[in-house]
């Protein structure tokens, strides 16, 4: 059974002048104990689509969707209360800058402390506040942080954001989650603490089954610790599917060039010759491109993409482009070739 | 070659147009706007839109109550004083005086406030510090009592308020315009000023200046807020403005004994000192919201 | 090819001025000498607190140096004030976060009319065609220089940055972690023109960053640093496939899974 699944999600921004869609029909679904990369770049809608799950967007975006469960719950039934209920028992999130999420007046162990769920303890009501202190002891080693003493009573400009990091997580493991989305947990830290955090995420997943949503901008570093890859562009599902699939062979023209950009791709390339890189650049929100997104850039780009393309599925390797990769549809049509 | 101009339809707003942009989309500060502006055309062309003289009484109208009243006449639209003078030329007077005169003091401040807390910001070590807290004695006092003891030292007068409000002002201007100068030239573009060869002035001028410029705005309000509350104190107690001219405070001490009688030549002398207050701080919230607003974009 | 920029024994060392008596030294970097060739790029790679942050500044001239003499085309860079203009005409740099980089209050136009302004004669007119001409070997359009850089992308603004590095042509561009904080495709793009623009104008680059894929494809030299010190040199391949010293063994290390243990 499916632990999450989302079928044409989108949200909105919904202003006096025109609609702008953020996030355009994507679809996503992960199985239990499954490790995910949501790969896109900046615009792509990724955080944002992160938290739409987790419901803490702010009023002004719209989302709906056709399908939206959640271990076999229909989520879109339940009124907003419930849903939020349900969500939040189960799902937990990592952000991108740990040191600005986490307090800098309390010490870390009084925000651990918080974080614990007060239904998981048992005893009297004067025993709750020592039970607490063993639950807040006993995360930290679960993160890998032997010396909890120091770690109780610092503050968090006193530790390295790798360090943050760390209590972050212990701090999402609380609740016991059974999916925790990390959106972009690396990005503010040093490559050589990278690792480390990484590390821990898979030891986390093996030894707790726990789901994890891995979303970066780089499909280089999360390559090594993901089963399965979803690839967005500006707001758009372009491909999904294994991870050795998506590396060995893209289907979606996007992710043949994010393949190539990176660079374990480049070994063999002599040094300092030109890398292979889509012309142009992003577009902004208020000047998206109709049907597929990738249109103005892409260099099979055709008539028939001013119409957003389905999604078709090659063996569980799915993509959704009018003329993929490697397929045996070819365009008929003469290529226009847009100046950028 | 792709064309020049694409962006035909596009229009570019600075940052100073942004803020006006969120400005104009609330309600309440445009409200607080257009009074402040009202407030200054009145301060401006005042003495010469007044009906009659300001000094000058008609003893034959003395103690009229405003138009509106039974009583009243239509000609003197807010009534008169004890001594005949007509209670709407005497409160645009004042306009000049109280309104105008807090103008100025904040300007002169401002100024002076903003270049010693520049020179502030750009030395370091003891001078620096010296510069940055010498005046902070000024703010231990509470600053209508420092008002009333430089008038007392002085001598009463319009031109000796003024001075006793600008010394009370500049402390305050002086700690946010280093603050503010030393945050910015913590920035990478001031560091690339510097790389390309700028003077330490021209950086402060060209790179620092137009990014502050918004929370000093923001500051001015609340001292100029201040200033016309202590404006009107001192005319109150006889240690600012002098007989007979016009000013909000002076006018409603004056009407303070005919209360029972005449309540007309105290409350509307109020009510033009709350009203300049509460345009003020509109005009100072919408600036602050705007911002912040700006910032979170 | 001649040598275009040469250290020698180049050292930094702050004094604490916190105790009266007791002046404590740290030596941040202690005497280093290395040179650079035109159409040349070298790599700068070490741990944090190596050193690397402040070579760059003492290269660029934002901070001066305790001792050690810094050569440009044989000619020496002195420390004082009026040969700082000169240094700020050939040694230029990009920093790292192009958030912060430009001036928010500016037009395009008027930040990049500020180099030409204090450091060439020019006229208006002359002022605005090398302008044009610099945004669009950077990839942008001569619109652009109406605009306001909240109205840009990261891309377009790390182009801005580096539209103003090159506009005074130097002879040497310091890229500070410039491309670190971009996303692949757009590091791409950015690589590609720094490419091209070295053929072009034959300059000499000094990457310092941490990616070691980015220094593997782009970088001719490599030094590593620790500590202030240049623990080993030489050109790229060679370090990078065979690392002598410890310290490069372990930055390797650490990211050798991006590199080599890729699963496949």
């Amino acid at each position: 059974m499916n632990l999450l699944d989302i079928r044409n999600l989108s949200i909105e921004l919904i202003s006096d002048d025109k609609n702008i869609r953020a996030v355009d029909k994507v679809s996503l679904s992960m199985k239990e104990g499954e490790v995910r990369g949501l790969v896109g770049e900046s615009g792509s809608g990724k955080s944002l689509l992160a938290q739409a799950l987790v419901g803490v967007l702010n009023d002004k975006w719209h989302v709906h969707a056709d399908r939206f469960h959640w271990r076999g719950i229909d989520l879109l039934r339940l009124s907003i209360e419930e849903r939020k209920a349900v969500l939040s028992r189960d799902i937990a999130m990592i952000f991108q800058e740990p040191m600005a999420c986490l307090d800098p007046t309390t010490s870390i162990g009084e925000q651990l402390i918080e974080a614990i769920d007060s239904s998981q303890l048992s005893g009297f009501f004067w025993q709750k506040h020592q039970q607490r202190q063993l639950a807040a002891i006993r995360l930290l080693h679960k993160v890998g942080i032997k010396d909890h003493k120091t770690c109780l009573k610092s503050y968090p400009h006193q530790l390295t954001e790798a360090f943050c990091q760390r209590v972050m997580i212990a701090m999402a493991l609380a609740r016991r989650p059974i999916l925790l989305i990390a959106d972009e947990p690396t990005a503010a830290m040093e490559i050589t603490n990278e690792g480390q955090i990484f590390r821990l995420l898979a030891s986390l997943n093996q030894l707790k089954n726990m789901a994890i949503l891995l979303i970066s901008h780089d499909i280089e570093n999360i390559t090594s610790w993901t089963n399965t890859i979803t690839v967005m562009y500006s707001g758009q599902f372009v491909e999904a599917g294994t991870t050795s699939q998506i590396f060995s062979n893209p289907l979606h023209p996007y992710t043949r060039a994010l393949v190539d950009s990176s660079p374990s791709a480049n070994l063999h390339l002599p040094a300092k010759s030109r890398l292979k890189a889509l012309p142009g650049s992003i577009p902004i929100l208020q000047h998206l491109p109709i049907g597929c997104r990738l249109g103005p850039r892409c260099p099979r780009a055709h008539r028939a993409c001013v119409v957003a393309p389905s999604v078709t599925n090659f063996h569980g390797h799915e993509v959704s482009c009018h003329f993929p990769l490697t397929s045996l549809k070819k365009p008929r049509s003469k290529a226009i070739k847009e100046v950028c | 070659m792709a064309r020049d101009k694409i962006y035909l339809e596009e229009i570019f707003p600075s940052p100073f147009m942004q803020l006006w942009q969120v400005f104009r989309k609330t309600p309440v500060a445009m409200l607080g706007g257009s009074c402040f502006v009202f407030l200054i055309v009145l301060a401006i062309f005042g003495p010469i839109l007044a009906p009659y003289s300001p000094i000058e009484g008609q003893l034959d109208m003395l103690l009229l109550p405003p138009a509106w009243n039974n009583d009243g006449n239509v000609s003197y639209l807010l009534g008169t004083d004890e001594l005949g003078r007509d209670m709407l030329s005497r409160l645009m007077y004042g306009t000049s005086l109280t309104f105008g005169l807090s103008f100025i003091v904040v300007i002169i401040s401002l100024i002076i406030g903003v270049v010693i807390g520049s020179l502030s910001a750009l030395t370091t070590g003891l001078k620096s510090s010296f510069l940055n807290h010498f005046l902070d004695v000024v703010l231990s006092i509470p600053s209508l009592l420092l008002a009333i003891i430089i008038v007392a030292i002085l001598g009463p007068g319009i031109a000796n308020t003024v001075w006793a409000v600008v010394l009370v002002l500049i402390p305050q201007f002086i700690h946010i315009t280093r603050y503010a100068v030393k945050e910015e030239s913590r920035k990478d573009y001031v560091l690339a000023s510097k790389l390309d060869g700028a003077s330490p002035f021209r950086i402060l001028y060209y790179s620092i200046f137009p990014n502050i410029t918004d929370r000093i705005m923001g500051q001015a309000t609340l001292a100029q807020s201040a200033a016309i509350l202590d404006i009107a104190t001192l005319g109150f107690l006889g240690l600012g403005a002098q007989i007979p001219l016009p000013e909000w405070g002076a006018t409603l001490a004056n009407g303070l004994d005919l209360f029972y009688i005449a309540p007309w030549t105290v409350y509307l002398p109020g009510l033009a000192i709350l009203f300049a207050v509460v345009a003020t701080n509109l005009v100072g919230e919408g600036i602050r919201h705007a911002l912040k607003v700006r910032k979170d974009r | 090819m001649s040598e275009l920029l040469e250290i020698k024994d180049l050292c930094k060392s702050y004094k604490h001025k916190n105790y009266w008596f007791n002046k404590k030294i740290t030596t941040v970097l202690s005497p280093i000498s290395f040179s650079v060739e035109a159409h040349q790029t070298l790599a700068i790679i070490g741990d944090t607190g190596s050193g690397k942050s402040t070579l760059a500044k003492i290269l660029v001239g934002a901070e001066q140096a305790s001792g050690g003499c810094i050569y440009l085309n044989g000619q020496a860079l002195q420390n004082t004030s009026t040969s700082f203009k000169q240094r700020c005409q050939h040694i230029r740099m990009i920093f790292q976060d192009s958030g912060t980089t430009l001036n928010p209050s500016l037009t395009i136009l008027q930040l990049l009319d500020e180099p030409l302004k204090l450091n060439t004669s020019f006229n208006e007119k002359k002022r605005i065609e090398l302008i044009r001409t610099t945004l669009q070997k950077v990839g942008l359009l001569g619109d652009h220089m109406n605009f306001y850089p909240h109205m840009l992308s990261g891309g377009q603004k790390q182009r801005i940055s580096l539209a103003r590095a090159i506009i005074l042509e130097p002879k040497v561009i310091i890229l500070d972690e410039a491309l670190a904080s971009l996303d692949p495709s757009l590091r791409s793009q950015m690589i590609n023109l720094l490419l091209d623009l070295q053929q072009q104008m034959g300059l000499a680059y000094i990457l310092i960053s941490h990616n070691l894929g980015i220094i593997r494809h782009f970088s001719d030299n490599i030094i590593v640093l620790s500590e202030g010190e240049i623990v080993e040199s030489g050109v790229t391949r060679e370090v990078m496939s065979k690392p002598k010293h410890k310290v490069t063994q372990k930055l390797l290390r650490n990211q050798g899974f991006q590199l080599n243990t890729k699963k496949a």
